[in-house]
């Protein structure tokens, strides 16, 4: 018998019987009365200064509410899950496809749709960078002040001279990623709505109410004492949700128009303008011995930030410190390097960063056991990391290190479940 | 010809924020007045299951029925702070907040009870919906009868759990150290079919194994790890948002394609439990963990089929014409 | 505007509407009828998902004028109150639910599957519901559940078999 009366057990989601039923409440499933519906326009260039925004034809447009451009944002124009790098509307300049230029709030959908058709925008176009070479290239154009290149981080372990010197066998590689989304089923959704007393609420599609009420109070220019967002049930994130993504522009919206606003991304502005797995190249170079002993691994990692950072530099710096995979290895040296561009914009998805690194390190554990005549499974048992050896940062863990008993179950099931018609 | 082969792909993931990034949780737990719970906590369950693991928790913890509890999540207005659904941090790190506020809610009601049982405290415990005398479970008292007979002497049982995940900062030159607070580690086996002739590669089976600490819902579980294969099958096979000169060509599911169920095979999950001791009841988490050794493991199966190795992902059928063509 | 009927779940409704609305629309706007989710617009990912005259359809590509006069089932209408329909029960068995959004199409769409075949093999259930996308579940306990509900349904209706 469990020592546990209901941890470990199969019980019964809190949440299915409201969606077997189709009652559970999703952002898009709110309607409040006088609720008008929110678009943006967003950019036709990747990287444009912005000389004039024309608006005057989308406000005469009847069953228009309301029309914002950056000069009508009442807080900072500016937000950002880790680094405040993105404007809510662009001013100055913008610096990827699917930057978000106007705002227009309208009675029906339409309507906003054909008002933000109104609206013009005079561009000068910039240099565009769309590969972590060009945007680093010396005379690059800065996409950002300070330069394109976010975050340089450093992994040092050892010595990883020493270690190739004592590795019989080196396997060298670069593996290249793509981009790639997180394809929930259900789209950026919020709706926003003041009450009497003049109080902001946010109910939107999200993984951190939170964070999301740090970014939509300063630039809604209210105290957070004012500002309520409430996760409604939404339908899947996988951390594309956890950028802002409608808030803000709801918000706006709704304050702008003292309407309640829902704004709700159509795919097409999902998959352009949400972010996406972060596209890295990795440079790989891993040194064992005879007897399939690792002993040095030396990395590189760029990746393809796109305009902003969301919280890439993180995700970066992560996947070089999972770049050794779940093996010892005395000697590590990794760099990693998150570089802005002009592309769509990359964030967290599911993973961070360690697809990217597993992918690498993976390829070369298989690498390594031809060459060394053993098979895939051998080499990872004989270099598993377990309690007491060191992982790459050269922390120890005590306890809970199972993935030797992972690999295990793996052979176990190997052996009982052989593959048919397989190479032998 | 169609050829088969096996991959292997294995991982570790740091769960939480790692690095000193401020990574915390709280909860509140509110035993009402017919004795059914409230949970109150930040986090957001975007369909992964984290209300159903706190409720659990909280049930376990106070030694109340799982269906008597029930959670209210994700409200600046009404919940406290639990940080984001993210770094697979919730089951660990809103877990034991949750489980904290319930520790000291039934050390307070088992306070009150001991005045009722004429004993101390300590010689007191709550399951399955009673509150009983350890050297004696006969001498119990339900749960529910307790908690209306607490209000009705005006005491609330409510208590607020706070957990602190942030880890030591590692040496900014080097990344030396405790980085953070414990990792998840997983295999994953995948079988594949490779049409020589046309490129197509068929998923035929996916076995995974994943250390979790311990499984707070084996189901929930199961409902990740399936998932997260296919999203993982679908990154390895056919996933690619397509940018032309920064403009987006792959912009509908028409043309970003996803696997259909006709694309995923089937799943064993193999769930491992090596406990950790901080995890509430042992547990660490699995959301991202479960994705990462997918493709890893379907690039080594085409390989260990065809004999070809692809470096650049998505293994579409184009670049295992074109890797076959060279390799001849 | 044009004068339309519509049986939604064995309830009449007579509107007057512009027949090029989209049927997915009607049903949320007009009717309040939120458990049809619309997630792509385009007849991709099959979260729009209802039955018309017991078929399966994307209501983002049905215009309300081309469903004059049909039957057509939600989600809502599958439960009897809260009671609810074999294959909701066994959705909720197998596990096959995550975050739910798209739940109610795939619920249709199942059980469109069933109503054309009572014990169909895991590849006919693949096939049936290949219209529908989820990104939550890798579709493993989906096909459990629609077998678990042929099997229940067969053996109510004495047809045996099916599991």
């Amino acid at each position: 018998m469990s020592e546990f009366s209901i941890v470990g057990k199969r019980a019964e989601r809190k949440d299915v019987r409201s969606k077997v039923l189709g009652k559970a409440l999703y952002a898009g499933d709110l309607y409040r009365p006088g609720m008008l519906h929110g678009k943006a326009l967003r950019s036709e260039y990747p990287h444009a200064r912005i000389i004039s925004i024309d608006t005057s034809r989308a406000e005469k447009l009847p069953g228009v509410h309301a029309v914002m451009t950056h000069k009508d944002i009442p807080g900072i124009n500016r937000f950002g899950l880790a680094i405040l790098d993105q404007p809510v509307l662009a001013d100055d300049k913008v610096r990827r496809m699917g930057d978000a230029v106007a705002l227009v709030a309208a009675e029906t959908v339409e309507i906003a749709e054909e008002a933000i058709r109104l609206i013009k925008v005079e561009y000068e176009e910039l240099p565009a960078y769309f590969t972590v070479e060009a945007a680093l290239a010396e005379d690059a154009l800065p996409i950002h002040e300070g330069g394109n290149l976010l975050q340089h981080t450093k992994l040092r372990k050892g010595n990883v001279e020493e270690g190739f010197a004592q590795s019989d066998i080196i396997v060298e590689n670069v593996y290249q990623t793509q981009r790639v989304d997180h394809a929930y089923i259900e789209p950026e959704t919020s709706v926003a709505e003041l009450d009497h007393e003049g109080n902001l609420t946010v109910w939107s599609s999200t993984q951190y109410p939170f964070r999301d009420r740090r970014q939509i109070a300063p630039v809604v220019n209210m105290p957070s004492n004012k500002v309520r967002v409430i996760q409604m049930t939404t339908g899947g994130a996988f951390g594309g949700k956890d950028d802002i993504t409608t808030e803000i522009q709801a918000a706006l919206l709704a304050v702008k128009t003292g309407r309640p606003v829902k704004v709700v991304w159509s795919r097409q502005e999902s998959m352009v303008c949400s972010t996406k797995r972060h596209p890295m190249k990795i440079f790989i170079k891993t040194g064992a011995t005879r007897d399939g002993m690792l002993m040095a691994m030396e990395g590189k990692i760029y990746s393809d930030k796109g305009a902003y950072c969301s919280i890439g530099h993180f995700i970066t710096k992560k996947a070089g410190l999972h770049l050794s995979g779940p093996y010892h290895i005395p000697h590590i040296k990794v760099d990693t390097y998150a570089v802005y561009t002009n592309n769509t914009i990359c964030g967290p998805y599911r993973g961070f960063g360690i697809l990217q690194a597993s992918f690498a390190h993976e390829s070369q554990m298989d690498l390594l056991a031809e060459k060394l005549g053993m098979s895939p499974l051998e080499i990872r048992l004989k270099n598993a990391l377990k309690v007491g050896l060191s992982n790459a940062t050269g922390q120890v863990f005590e306890h809970s290190v199972g993935f030797y008993e992972t690999l295990k179950r793996a052979e176990e099931y190997m052996k009982t479940h052989p593959l048919e018609g397989g190479v032998e | 010809m169609k050829k088969r082969g096996r991959g292997i792909g294995c991982n570790l993931y740091g769960i939480g924020y790692g690095f000193n990034r401020p990574d915390h949780s709280a909860a509140t737990v509110d035993v009402t007045d017919d004795g059914t719970v409230i949970v109150y906590s930040g986090c957001c369950d975007m369909g992964q299951g984290s209300d159903t693991v706190l409720c659990q928790i909280a049930a376990e913890t106070l030694g109340v029925p799982y269906e008597d509890v029930s959670i209210v999540s994700a409200d600046t207005g009404r919940t406290p702070d639990a940080g984001a659904s993210t770094a697979s941090r919730q089951t660990y790190v809103s877990g034991n907040a949750v489980k904290k506020a319930a520790e000291e809610v039934k050390a307070k009601l088992l306070e009150f009870a001991a005045e009722m049982f004429g004993c101390e405290p300590e010689k007191l415990d709550i399951k399955d919906g009673k509150v009983f005398r350890k050297d004696d479970p006969s001498d119990f008292m339900p749960f529910k009868e307790l908690a209306k007979d607490a209000h009705q002497r005006g005491k609330q049982f409510i208590a607020f759990g706070w957990y602190d995940n942030t880890t030591k900062d590692v040496d900014q030159e080097t990344n030396q150290g405790d980085a953070y607070a414990t990792y998840i580690y997983a295999t994953q086996v995948v079988d594949v079919e490779v049409d020589t002739e046309t490129g197509e590669v068929t998923v035929l089976q996916v076995f995974a194994a994943h250390d979790v600490g311990r499984a707070i819902n084996p189901m929930n579980i199961e409902q990740q790890v399936e998932g997260a294969v296919a999203q993982g099958l679908g990154y390895a096979l056919m996933e690619e948002i397509i940018l032309k000169e920064g403009r987006t060509m792959t912009p509908g599911f028409n043309k970003f394609l996803i696997p259909t169920a006709m694309d995923v095979p089937r799943v064993i999950t193999s769930i491992v439990e090596d406990p950790e001791p901080k995890g509430p009841y042992g547990a660490k988490g699995v959301g991202e963990g479960a994705i990462i050794p997918t493709a890893a493991a379907t690039i080594n199966a085409v390989y260990d089929a065809i004999g070809v190795r692809i470096t650049e992902l998505p293994i579409t059928p184009e670049k295992i014409l074109k890797a076959l063509a060279e390799k001849q | 505007m044009k004068k339309l009927k519509l049986i939604v779940n064995d309830v009449v409704y007579e509107l007057e509407t512009r027949p090029e609305r989209r049927l997915l629309d009607v049903l949320r706007d007009e009717l309040h009828l939120t458990g049809t989710k619309e997630g792509c617009s385009e007849g991709e990912c099959g979260a729009c998902t209802v039955l018309i005259d017991g078929k399966p359809a994307d209501s983002c590509l049905v215009l309300v004028g081309q469903v004059d006069g049909c039957h057509i089932t939600t989600i809502e209408g599958l439960s009897d109150g809260n009671e609810l329909h074999t294959l909701q029960q066994a959705f909720i068995k197998a596990g096959a639910v995550q975050c739910g959004y798209c739940t109610p199409g795939m619920i249709l769409s199942a059980k469109a599957v069933l109503d054309q075949n009572p014990n169909p093999s895991e590849e006919e259930i693949r096939k049936g519901l290949s219209g529908n996308l989820c990104r939550c579940t890798g579709y493993q306990k989906i096909v459990d559940a629609v077998r678990l509900a042929a099997g229940e349904l067969s053996a109510k209706t004495g047809k045996g078999g099916g599991n």
